[in-house]
């Protein structure tokens, strides 16, 4: 096993598997530290922008990295719209109804895909697609060169919302001090309504992201949601900063910890590789539980 | 509260309240464990299709016992453990279900047999389930299957690789009883027969990268890899992965990979030295005759469509077992099974439930040779059973040798 073995199958995979990781992490860590709770629907909002994607492609013919503007659209309106009917009714009551109440928003927007799409296996695109191929030994896919671009190009954007902008710098106070932000005239509906918006945006792309790398199917999302939890716990709860570092980090321990570092074995048996992010999530909790980016505690 | 509108109440109460009465005296349900949603979820619609046509030669046949209709309870097990149990718990203490048909995946079967079916004592007939594990399973003779064991798929797959001229290959197998069953009895079967295993690697389900594995596995200059998994749960993505990648251009699938999503997705060009093992039927039988005549009459084609004979035999050969029983009670129906499914008694085909119920209503013995095979259970509740070996051509899959 040589340096551009690891580099085009661990390295890489574990990029691309971080970027769609990081994407999931920064809306769970928002809401978790501005609505102060475990957003367990997310990784369906993540399945419905994927399927949503599907639909445009499949209407218009053009690749899925066009079409994922329309499945941002669509699913911060559904984001929106189960903020309006189902949560912010709730606010005013214990969290955990809040949380039992995500659950049962991600069983009925999975029924909802499941009703309208089916149970079958989709991709974008059938067929396979050879990667390109670099100084004849460094390799990756067209695709995959597409998601890592994407991906930067939208935490760049965060970036500048959450550093720029008025929205974003209360946002930021907001995940730190919600009373004080309360009380230095910042309206929390106001931003609260834009958490979802990028939650639910960087949700869709995520989902998107891990079909075109892969496939999609009904459960895509809510198989990805405790990598994505991790990640968010990791980086440190209310900070997008932190997230997209947590995400990064996990996607890489999952992909290079199979890696055979010693002898020829793979480290971890790949068939347990999504005990990583399950280990690391335990770990921290009890060893750093306010997480790489000092994030918010919750007793 | 009124006269009136307690009347009302109550004649409501009674009208809400007949059809449950009518129906338990007017039919026999039998539960249906499928996998409906999740990594089987392909194969699901033309099983379900053959079942209810099962019920359907019973029902227009005279029907069960003394008219009772044959009443299809369908339950998702997303071919998966514990979503399998809660599904059979359903079945078994809601829907009230006399015996149980399935469930599809094996680790589904054997969950629901082991937390449901065999502490309640219902009898539990699966026409998918391969896992070596359930031939040893302390069932209390509760469960029984009607497709022949892994062991025997494994040793058929070894010959059949041996047989290609293939020596060395590497085997990914998914960590489910279905993956680990198979790929243990194959992996012993072609080391003895003189091949060479360049390496072993399980997986889990539902990854979105397998790049990892298959870099590791693709040292040692194996000349193909050994899929065993479900298409829809890793499969697709194994062999997808394995081309884009340069790492294998050849693979060996089992029944579980022999899913038409695989040709779409991977695209036929790209299989063209891909060669499957799968149960299939004996050739040329009357019974498979018989069988195929009905269901092309109802569902237009039987091509491309898997498993639907062993889910055709299935389902008769629980009504059947009801008809024997001479009742709906689950201990009955359960020892009936053996009787109808084996000699000796008068031969009964796929179809001819009115044959069948005329002769056990005269108090012969009857025995169900099926669509799969004679499907005579030995003491495990298992049965031998016909392997194809299946290439991919025009689209779609080609039987192109049995073995048994």
């Amino acid at each position: 096993m040589d340096l551009i073995a690891f580099v085009n199958f661990y390295l890489v995979p574990g990029i691309i598997l971080g970027s769609i990781y990081a994407l999931g992490a920064v809306g769970v860590s928002l809401l978790f530290g501005i609505l102060r709770f475990a957003h367990f629907a997310h990784g369906d909002l993540m399945t419905f922008g994927a399927y949503v994607t599907l639909t445009a492609v499949g209407v218009t013919g053009v690749s899925a990295f066009l079409a994922l503007p329309f499945g941002l659209a669509m699913t911060i309106a559904l984001a929106l719209l189960v903020n309006t009917v189902f949560y912010r009714p709730l606010k005013h009551l214990p969290t955990i109804v809040t949380v039992i109440s995500s659950f049962g928003i991600a069983l009925m927007i999975r029924a909802g895909v499941q009703l309208v799409w089916g149970t079958d296996i989709e991709t974008y695109q059938s067929g396979i697609q050879k990667p390109l191929v670099f100084f004849d030994t460094f390799r990756i896919a067209e695709r995959h060169i597409w998601i890592i671009l994407i991906t930067a190009a939208l935490i760049i954007l965060l970036h500048h919302f959450l550093a720029r902008t008025k929205t974003g710098k209360a946002m930021r106070a907001v995940a730190d001090d919600p009373e004080l932000a309360s009380v230095s005239g910042i309206d929390i509906e106001h931003v609260v309504r834009w958490v979802w918006v990028i939650g639910g945006g960087l949700a869709a792309a995520a989902g998107v992201f891990l079909g075109i790398d892969n496939q999609l199917h009904v459960n895509m999302g809510w198989d990805l949601l405790l990598p994505v939890f991790a990640a968010a716990l990791l980086g440190g709860i209310g900070k997008p900063y932190g997230a997209i570092m947590g995400g990064f980090a996990i996607g890489l321990a999952q992909e290079i910890s199979t890696y055979p570092w010693i002898g020829t074995a793979p480290l971890v048996d790949p068939g347990y590789k999504s005990a990583i992010a399950f280990g690391i999530m335990v770990a921290m909790l009890i060893w750093r539980p306010q997480g790489l980016a000092r994030g918010r505690l919750f007793a | 509260m009124t006269i009136r509108s307690s009347l009302a109440a109550l004649s409501a109460a009674a009208v809400l309240a007949l059809p449950t009465v009518a129906l338990s005296q007017e039919s026999v349900r039998i539960g249906v464990l499928a996998g409906v949603t999740g990594p089987l979820a392909n194969f699901v619609p033309p099983i379900l299709d053959s079942v209810n046509l099962a019920a359907k030669h019973v029902n227009d046949q005279g029907g069960l016992l003394d008219g009772k209709t044959m009443e299809i309870v369908v339950a998702d097990t997303q071919a998966a453990a514990q979503p399998a149990v809660d599904a059979a718990n359903k079945l078994v203490g809601v829907e009230n279900v006399s015996a149980i048909w399935g469930a599809l995946s094996s680790g589904a079967t054997l969950a629901a047999a082991t937390a449901v079916a065999i502490p309640n004592k219902v009898v539990m007939l699966s026409p998918t389930a391969t896992s070596p594990e359930m031939t040893g399973l302390d069932d209390g003779d509760y469960v029984f299957r009607v497709v022949a064991s892994d062991d025997y798929q494994g040793k058929v797959l070894a010959d059949i690789v041996k047989e290609e001229g293939i020596n060395k290959v590497a085997v990914t197998y998914v960590n489910n009883d279905y993956g680990v069953g198979i790929a243990r009895t194959f992996m012993e079967a072609f080391k003895a027969a003189g091949g060479e295993i360049t390496g072993e690697q399980k997986h889990e389900e539902k990854s979105a990268s397998y790049r990892a594995e298959l870099a590791t596995l693709s040292g040692g200059d194996p000349e193909a890899l050994v899929v065993i998994a479900y298409a829809g749960g890793s499969g697709i993505t194994i062999v997808r992965q394995s081309l884009e990648n340069g790492f294998f251009d050849r693979f060996i699938g089992t029944d579980g990979l022999r899913d038409n999503k695989l040709i779409e997705e991977i695209g036929e060009e790209n299989l063209s030295t891909t060669f499957f093992s799968s149960p299939t039927s004996p050739p040329g039988t009357t019974a498979q005759d018989k069988f195929k005549t009905a269901f092309e009459a109802a569902y237009e084609t039987t091509k491309d469509k898997i498993f639907i004979e062993q889910s055709y035999d299935a389902a008769f050969l629980l009504a059947l077992a009801v008809e024997q029983a001479g009742s709906a009670d689950r201990k009955a129906i359960r020892d009936a099974l053996r009787a109808v499914a084996s000699p000796p008694g008068e031969v009964v085909e796929p179809g001819e439930w009115e044959k069948a119920k005329e002769l056990i209503a005269a108090g012969t013995d009857v025995n169900y040779e099926g669509v799969g095979g004679s499907l005579d259970f030995d003491d495990a509740g298992d049965v031998t059973g016909f392997f194809g070996r299946f290439i991919v051509e025009d689209g779609s899959y080609k039987e192109t040798g049995v073995y048994q």
